[in-house]
């Protein structure tokens, strides 16, 4: 167990320590702004750890990853604004619970659920590194196709009250995401001769607003109506505070996240906000209140909040080993390894051993110093935000919207996409449409494309490929289930809707 | 009477821009230097900008500072940098082979050879015949007769279509009579999982890709006519007299047109400098990279070189 002795060395040194804390603050800030991200945070970093000791460098960027992820859920219950792209799940059940005057307890519970989840994904670092990369070499085009399509599953349980609209939102979805390069021709398609359009609709943009933007219209609407808006409610000392028997029924959806979100850190690529959102599904699809889901439940918290954190530690593996970036942060970290001379590659555990551990023992510090700054400082936070009275808050969310859709790229173009996303966004809201279903769809519309086609020309057009590979076939199985598990659950709520009404 | 003054008042504006170019030549620089990477920041052209912004300390008596701009192939950067006020203040760093290959490919107003200055390469990237350490093919000769045997069987990977490495192995191909089917991946650590994980019988990647995963990879060939001065362990095709089509990557540094010759001149001599420390070949070094100068105008002339080279093989591309 090399990890031990790495903590030890890691507590006992004062410049470190204090590094991590630095890093845990500068990363809860910038995920919790809306339009900074951890890896532009990192980005813009990147030079000054040219002059630092390649652990202080590594260490500092590491921990910053890790408690941006954590932070992004900050802006998201308070402003429903994502302040990650990982975080944007985190808004379904956050902000109408800060609404309802309980920010603080929503925010405890992310806390304690991104801790939980981060916890267990280095755990599973630590302990199945060698291992996790085994996988991840396993897993070709049609494995990977296989696992978006278990994943695509999770739209069935976003669906609200109508299945068509539902499928509608997710076809909307998969079409947005056409628009660009074509993943395997790299020709252009859907772009209209817009060479703005050629590098494809960006999820930051998208995602800002079709739930930021869309909500600030909604707002508006509602005020037009509505004169002498009330304001939100009130925070109580009950809102903020949260008790031992409110998180109990939260620990299983934030355990059950944890794994997911490990799982999905094993594949390069796929990342924190699928995680989440696929944990937030199959939470829902669990619980024992789903009709609370989405209404402000504290469990719609916990799922994709511990998801979204235990990506960080297992997508250390593929990068470690094997030189694949799962996300830019990733990528920017690979880039400071190789800044400081270290070969990343199979070798590493060879030749840096020590480096490695420790920088797995920073990062689980690191978890624990984002943890008790958010528990205890986040009720403070949440006071002070929600004294700000709406007709400020609003044009101030609206603000950072437009700053957040420009500095992902630093791109005017990506402000035009929020922008046209955000009517997108308020018109679906209006009709009933499923936001949720639409961004979900959009996001792992992309990869199953690639890795569909990608598979084809692996195996000469044949699907065959699909089946004659176990892993693959197992995963295609599991969706299949799932779907036809939903569908008879769909088919016997009506027989009994059916039933009830030829009683009357 | 009016005319003549405002000709007079014109010709005397030119004149004041004239010395102000001048003089503003001669005191450049006086703020930090931006260096658009048209990449992702931890790719290989990412690497040789953030080498030579560490590297520039003492040399350039002000920072270098990278941008990252992805997208579209790296026209999206390109495409800021064109725009660029042309005061030696915006420059950008970028794989030539692959700017060259997406200028020829894309749909795109930018010339690769016309519509920027050449500063200077400070590196190069060579594309390389790879296959997975447990893959039966021994030799280059091994893969040529494989594919000879039963046509179309094999499947190569690579990181996209019309990126220099793809192009390169087409010219493998094509030169030697032979058919795979590709299967592209996204960027060369994809790829070069994949070729680890078997998922395709050879590759065309980037010969540095090789550093550290000497276990797991066997590269068979580097594409070009001698070996590359880092991974000198890779024989060439040349050397094995094995056809193939001269596309690499030349690392190269563009300013905006009508940037003052002066400037370009002066940053070509930094980069020359810079180019020589000790500093940047070692910071190269663990990249599988290293240092490969050569002049703007040289580096004008390869590219011109390659783009003829290239036609044939876009024109089999785009048809």
């Amino acid at each position: 167990m090399e990890i031990f002795p790495a903590l030890l060395s890691v507590i006992t040194d004062p410049m470190l320590l204090f590094a991590i804390v630095l890093a845990a603050t500068v990363g809860m800030i910038v995920g919790a702004t809306p339009g900074l991200t951890a890896s532009a945070a990192i980005a813009m970093l990147l030079p000054i750890t040219f002059y630092m000791s390649p652990l202080f460098a590594l260490a500092f960027l590491y921990v910053i990853g890790k408690s941006g992820r954590y932070g992004g859920s900050i802006a998201a219950i308070l402003f429903n604004t994502p302040g990650t792209a990982a975080s944007a799940a985190t808004q379904i059940d956050g902000y109408p619970l800060a609404r309802a005057g309980k920010a603080g307890k929503a925010m405890k519970v992310a806390t304690i659920s991104s801790v939980i989840g981060d916890l267990m994904g280095d755990v599973l670092l630590v302990v199945g590194v060698g291992f996790i990369a085994a996988i991840a070499l396993k897993l070709g085009p049609p494995e990977t196709f296989a696992i978006y399509f278990a994943a695509f599953v999770v739209i069935g349980s976003v669906i609200g009250e109508s299945i068509v609209k539902g499928l509608a939102s997710a076809l909307l979805g998969i079409l947005v995401a056409m628009v660009g390069l074509d993943p395997i021709s790299s020709e252009e398609r859907y772009t209209f001769g817009s060479f703005d359009l050629s590098n494809g609709i960006g999820l930051v943009p998208l995602m800002i607003g079709v739930f930021v933007l869309g909500e600030v219209f909604a707002q508006l609407e509602e005020r037009r109506k509505a004169t002498g808006e009330t304001k939100e409610n009130e925070s109580s000392a009950d809102g903020n505070d949260l008790t031992w028997e409110e998180y109990k029924p939260c620990l299983p959806h934030a355990f059950r996240g944890g794994f997911i979100g490990a799982g999905i850190g094993v594949l390069p690529g796929l990342g924190s906000a699928i995680a989440a959102f696929i944990s937030y599904g199959e939470g829902k699809r669990r619980a024992k209140n789903p009709e609370q889901w989405g209404k402000g439940a504290l469990e719609g918290v916990a799922a994709p909040e511990a998801a979204n954190n235990a990506v960080s530690g297992p997508s250390m593996a593929p990068l470690l080993t094997l030189g694949i970036p799962g996300s830019t942060i990733g990528a920017i970290l690979l880039g400071v390894f190789l800044i400081h001379g270290i070969q990343v590659g199979p070798t590493l555990f060879l030749t840096d051993k020590e480096l490695v551990y420790k920088l797995f023992a920073c990062g689980m510090l690191g978890i624990l110093v984002y943890g008790l700054i958010g528990y205890f400082g986040a009720t403070q936070v949440a006071r002070l935000i929600l004294k700000i009275p709406t007709n400020v808050l609003y044009p101030l969310i609206f603000m950072t919207a437009f700053v957040a859709a420009y500095s992902a790229r630093g791109s005017m173009f990506d402000v035009t996409v929020m922008t046209f996303a955000g009517f997108v966004g308020w018109l679906m809201r209006k009709h009933d449409f499923n936001i949720a279903a639409f961004v979900i769809s959009f996001v792992l519309a992309k990869g199953a494309e690639e890795t569909f086609r990608q598979s084809l020309l692996m195996s000469d057009g044949g699907a065959l490929i699909f089946v004659e590979r176990p892993i693959a076939l197992a995963f295609l199985i599991l969706g299949a289930g799932a779907i036809a598990f939903r569908i008879r659950g769909i088919l016997k709520e009506r027989k009994l809707a059916q039933g009830g009404l030829g009683d009357a | 009477m009016k005319r003549r003054t405002l000709i007079s008042a014109a010709l005397a504006g030119i004149a004041l821009a004239a010395t102000a170019t001048a003089s503003f030549a001669a005191d450049w620089p006086k703020r930090p230097i931006n260096l658009v990477v048209p990449y992702k920041a931890g790719g290989g052209t990412d690497a040789y900008a953030r080498a030579i912004s560490a590297a520039a300390d003492g040399i350039l008596d002000v920072p270098v500072v990278v941008v990252n701009k992805p997208g579209s192939g790296g026209l999206n950067g390109a495409n800021s940098v064109v725009g660029a006020r042309p005061d030696g203040y915006t420059m950008m760093m970028t794989s030539g082979g692959s700017f060259l290959l997406s200028t020829m490919t894309r749909d795109t107003d930018i010339d690769a050879l016309d519509s920027f200055e050449f500063v200077a390469q400070v590196g190069q990237l060579q594309t390389s015949l790879m296959v997975s350490k447990s893959s039966p093919f021994q030799s280059v000769q091994d893969v040529i007769d494989a594919a000879k045997a039963d046509p179309g069987s094999l499947r190569w990977a690579h990181s996209g279509r019309g990126g220099f490495h793809h192009v390169g192995g087409l010219g493998f191909l094509a030169n030697n009579g032979i058919e795979a089917q590709d299967v592209p991946f996204k960027g060369g650590g994809p790829t070069r999982a994949a070729l680890i994980g078997e998922q395709a019988d050879f590759g065309f990647l980037g010969v540095q890709q090789l550093a550290g995963f000497e276990d797991q990879l066997r590269a068979l060939a580097v594409n070009g006519q001698e070996r590359d001065g880092i991974m000198t362990d890779v024989p060439a095709f040349g050397e094995l007299g094995i056809p193939f089509a001269a596309v690499s990557s030349p690392v190269i540094v563009f300013a905006p047109k009508g940037t003052p010759a002066e400037v370009v001149a002066a940053m070509e001599a930094a980069l020359a400098q810079i180019s020589a420390k000790p500093e940047f070949a070692e910071l190269l070094a663990s990249r599988g990279t290293g240092p490969v100068y050569q002049n703007g105008a040289d580096a004008k002339a390869t590219l011109s070189a390659m783009k003829e080279d290239a036609a044939p093989l876009v024109e089999s591309l785009t048809n």
